[in-house]
């Protein structure tokens, strides 16, 4: 670690003390540096040949001195033991405590570092710890500077921040099953929001060139993995959704380790897909594991060419499905007009029928009224005739015209009135006499005797 | 719907009528009226999806900061 070797404190016997201020509270940037970069130990001289006065080293100086030997003489280890303590401060430092039944050790882990781990460990929890031994000369206190931290074998923390993510995220419902969108059927444009370089993008370019040639992709490139990872895919994700132009977004990448495929696991990508409105699509290219992303999107796919090949249709079999309508369009014409012209004829047989049944009583009943007519007024005139020959009969009988052909006459007053006493007859009265072939004018020459 | 509001639909749009009309046209109680009508329709729909369907180029583009587009190449695309 530091070139300034145990052997300094006796080389540079004039330089004076120490340069930490004892007794000044240190902040956590300050710990680090002094951790990982300790300056020259210094030490006061020893002269020799004065045998009498004792050598007095300064704290600093042992201090310094024990680090050095500390750091030079053990080798980077990986220590094994249970949580005792473990405190993250504002700075991202966390300072814990290892033991076992018998003894503690004193561990610190720096930002950095800390930074990368997927969550903290709980109290009480077995881990074991990759790091180096120091001093913290501020308090003469020995500890493990630790580098990784890992619980209940490796995966142990991942696992833990993984749950501990889920069951915050199943809280607030954003995995709820009603929250997830329908994948649009014919996308005409694909988002992907991946590594511009990675095999993902490569892998979702040919099944889309092989299936749907006629989509677009359009990409929002991010990093996948390492530090801020997360929050940069969820950036290039809400761009992406932002734009509008995308109807559904893959989200993913490759293969890789646990690590590798971490940012998939973070919450401030879940939360940007959560709130992503065009629907997206989860291909963290690992097969057994799920992720926290595969969780919150709105489908999940077990690698990128997978889901790309779940968001678009096969265009072969689309096309060969098309070239077939015309021909079922028509079938559906056509059999709609076969039943037009059937209901047509059906309706004219119906009609036919139907007027078969008003018209026959119809004609029956007229024809029949119309023998009953015929009948009657043959009758009728009959009768009209028999009756004309009666009364002509009768006028002719009731005519005296043959009366006055069997030799009657009548004689009447010039007024017309019939003369039909001797006493309209008296001496002298002129009357016509009819006969039956003529009236003559006549006067009367009085009455007869004994005329009868 | 006029020819040009037809040209815009998407394919989704198209795809998803055809199914309608498909359906309507194979029940049995469509009026020829109807059935003509739809016929023609479904023929368009058709002619205008294949030819979007018949599009051989994949299209990649990166959407950029700025909001802006641009393309990526072929050769750019393969490693």
């Amino acid at each position: 670690m530091s070139e300034d070797g145990i052997l300094d404190l006796f080389d540079d016997p004039e330089k004076p003390g120490a340069s930490t201020g004892e007794g000044v509270e240190v902040s956590d940037e300050e710990v680090e540096e002094r951790a990982e970069d300790p300056s020259s130990p210094e030490a006061p001289g020893a002269s020799p040949g004065e045998p009498l006065e004792p050598k007095v080293w300064s704290v600093s100086q042992v201090n310094r001195a024990v680090r050095g030997l500390l750091e030079e003489s053990v080798e980077p280890l990986w220590v094994g033991g249970e949580v005792g303590s473990w405190t993250r401060s504002r700075a991202g430092h966390c300072y814990f405590s290892l033991k076992d039944e018998r003894a503690q050790l004193r561990a610190v882990m720096f930002s950095r570092e800390a930074r990368r781990l997927p969550t903290d460990p709980d109290e009480g929890t077995q881990i074991r710890v990759f790091g180096t031994l120091t001093l913290y000369e501020a308090r003469g206190e020995y500890q493990l500077v630790a580098r990784t931290v890992e619980a209940e074998g490796a995966d142990g923390l991942w696992r833990k921040a993984f749950e501990e993510l889920r069951a915050r995220l199943e809280t607030e419902g954003l995995l709820a099953a009603e929250r997830k969108k329908p994948i649009p059927r014919y996308p005409r444009c694909v988002g992907v929001v991946t590594s511009p370089t990675g095999a993902a993008l490569r892998d979702v370019i040919s099944v889309l060139a092989r299936r749907a040639p006629w989509s677009r992709i359009l990409l929002a490139g991010s990093r996948v993995q390492g530090e801020g990872a997360s929050t940069e895919i969820a950036a290039a994700l809400r761009r992406l959704d932002a734009s509008g132009r995308a109807d559904v977004i893959i989200v993913g990448r490759g293969g890789g380790s646990l690590e590798d495929l971490w940012a998939f696991n973070e919450e401030p990508l879940a939360r940007a897909i959560a709130a992503c409105r065009t629907p997206v699509v989860s291909a963290v290219g690992h097969e057994v594991d799920v992720t926290i992303s595969d969780l919150v999107a709105d489908l999940r796919a077990p690698t990128p060419s997978a889901a790309a090949e779940s968001v678009v249709p096969d265009g072969v079999a689309l096309l060969r499905q098309l070239r077939n309508l015309p021909e079922r369009l028509g079938r559906g014409l056509r059999r709609a007009g076969s039943r037009r012209r059937e209901a047509v004829a059906e309706r004219l047989l119906r009609l036919g029928r139907a007027m078969e049944r008003v018209l026959t009583p119809l004609r029956q009943s007229v024809s029949l009224g119309a023998d009953r007519l015929e009948r009657r007024m043959l009758a009728l005139a009959a009768a009209r005739r028999s009756r004309l020959e009666g009364l002509g009969g009768r006028l002719e009988a009731l005519s005296p015209l043959s009366t006055l052909a069997r030799g009657y006459a009548v004689a009447r007053r010039p007024d017309g009135r019939v003369m039909r006493s001797v006493d309209d007859l008296g001496p002298g009265t002129r009357f016509h006499l009819r006969v039956a072939d003529g009236t003559v004018e006549a006067e009367s020459l009085g009455p007869m005797e004994d005329g009868t | 719907m006029s020819e040009d509001e037809t040209k815009e639909l998407t394919l989704e749009t198209r795809l998803a009528r055809l199914e309608e009309i498909l359906a309507r046209m194979e029940s049995e109680e469509i009026e020829l009226e109807e059935a003509l009508k739809l016929f023609e329709e479904g023929v368009t729909h058709v002619r205008e999806a294949e030819r979007v369907l018949s599009e051989t180029e994949l299209k990649v583009e990166e959407l950029l900061d700025d909001g802006s587009t641009r393309p990526v190449d072929a050769d750019e695309r393969d490693p």
